[in-house]
């Protein structure tokens, strides 16, 4: 009897702990509020304060990835525009290169062009990528130079969320569908 | 006089003989490249000379397996096999020398996975062009397939 009962009772337990009305991970008690210091796509310094009064995105990526970030933008950008039209105006993604070297603030301009005006690029020298890495809880690294002087970069691979305020709140991840994050999307913006 | 007779008849005898293996050879190489075909062939392209990822699916309906070891086009300087990772919330990339397609299978390159990787285009390129490509395999085999540039938008 209670062999069987007591997978409920963990269940039950767990429900408690998370609010099942989220589709996608609550990481408001573990994460901290959104914090940087980075340059633009604009090449202007910026902090968080130039993000306040949105609901933000934060994804870490680069624009020589020709396949993993373009997927997770565009997953982004179809979760947008499931939002009702004013509603787009209020939400902002930050696509923070960690490949300084080649992406400068002019490429990571032409580069979030493509997935829409919600999209703003940032990037910084290595002591501000590792703040805002390390605050998150997050790496990136280097593969090797080929003989063309390519070469892969490694970065999480999860979306950060946070409210107008720059409160942590949600963890969308890519094996997440994009009704869930529209869902998340809206709840969030609705009681922040 | 027999001896001439017979020399020429040898002769047509080998040409025939000649022929029939040249139809043979030609008919077998036709239908090695029947054997595999691409569908759903597409380059999601990102803006200026930002690396563009290569999609589809490789269907090899023939009897041998095969092993699919490089790709060209004379849009892109060069063409790389490549695939994606993700790992403890970790995304990563690398460069794959060879992907065997057993006979009878289907093999998928998709967003997230194994994608071609094409670096430095030759000319400007815009969503709704074609570009020719040649998947190059371990036995000889080329397979030219035209891909239609898309927008990385449109994939998710
Ligand atoms: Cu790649």
């Amino acid at each position: 009897m209670l062999k069987w009962l007591s997978p409920i009772i963990l269940s039950a337990l767990l429900a408690g702990c998370e609010d099942p009305n989220w589709h996608t991970s609550d990481i408001s008690d573990i994460m901290p509020d959104l914090d940087l210091s980075l340059v633009d796509e604009n090449g202007e310094q910026v902090e968080e304060d130039a993000y306040t009064g949105k609901t933000t995105l934060l994804y870490f990526g680069y624009t020589h990835c020709p396949d993993v970030c373009p997927t997770s933008l565009a997953r982004m950008t179809a979760a947008i525009k499931k939002l009702d039209e004013s509603a787009r105006d209020d939400i902002q993604v930050l696509f923070v290169s960690v490949d300084p070297e080649r992406d400068t603030p002019a490429r990571l301009r032409q580069y979030t062009d493509v997935f829409g005006p919600q999209f703003i690029g940032l990037t910084g020298n290595t002591e501000q990528l590792d703040e805002l890495t390390n605050r998150y809880r997050v790496s990136y690294g280097y593969g090797d130079k080929d003989a063309n002087g390519n070469y892969d970069v490694s970065h999480s691979s999860g979306i950060f969320v946070f409210n107008a305020q720059g409160d942590a709140r949600l963890l969308m991840r890519n094996s997440d569908p994009i009704p869930s994050m529209v869902s998340d999307l809206k709840r969030l913006m609705a009681r922040g | 006089m027999a001896n001439k007779l017979r020399t020429g008849a040898m002769t047509r005898a080998g040409g025939k003989w000649a022929c029939g293996l040249l139809a043979l050879l030609l008919s077998g190489g036709v239908a090695q490249a029947q054997d595999l075909s691409l569908e759903n062939a597409r380059i999601s392209l990102l803006p200026g000379d930002m690396p563009g990822a290569g999609y589809f699916s490789l269907q090899n309906d023939g009897a041998e397996d095969v092993t699919l070891v490089g790709a060209q086009s004379d849009a892109f300087e060069n063409t790389e096999i490549h695939m994606s990772m993700e790992k403890d919330g970790m995304a990563s990339m690398h460069a794959v020398p060879e992907i065997d397609i057993a006979a009878g299978q289907r093999f998928e390159f998709a967003p997230k996975g194994y994608h071609l990787m094409f670096m430095h285009r030759a000319a400007p390129l815009e969503v709704g062009d074609d570009v020719e490509v040649v998947l190059h395999f371990a036995d000889g085999q080329q397979l030219p397939a035209t891909f239609e540039v898309v927008s990385p938008t449109a994939m998710h």
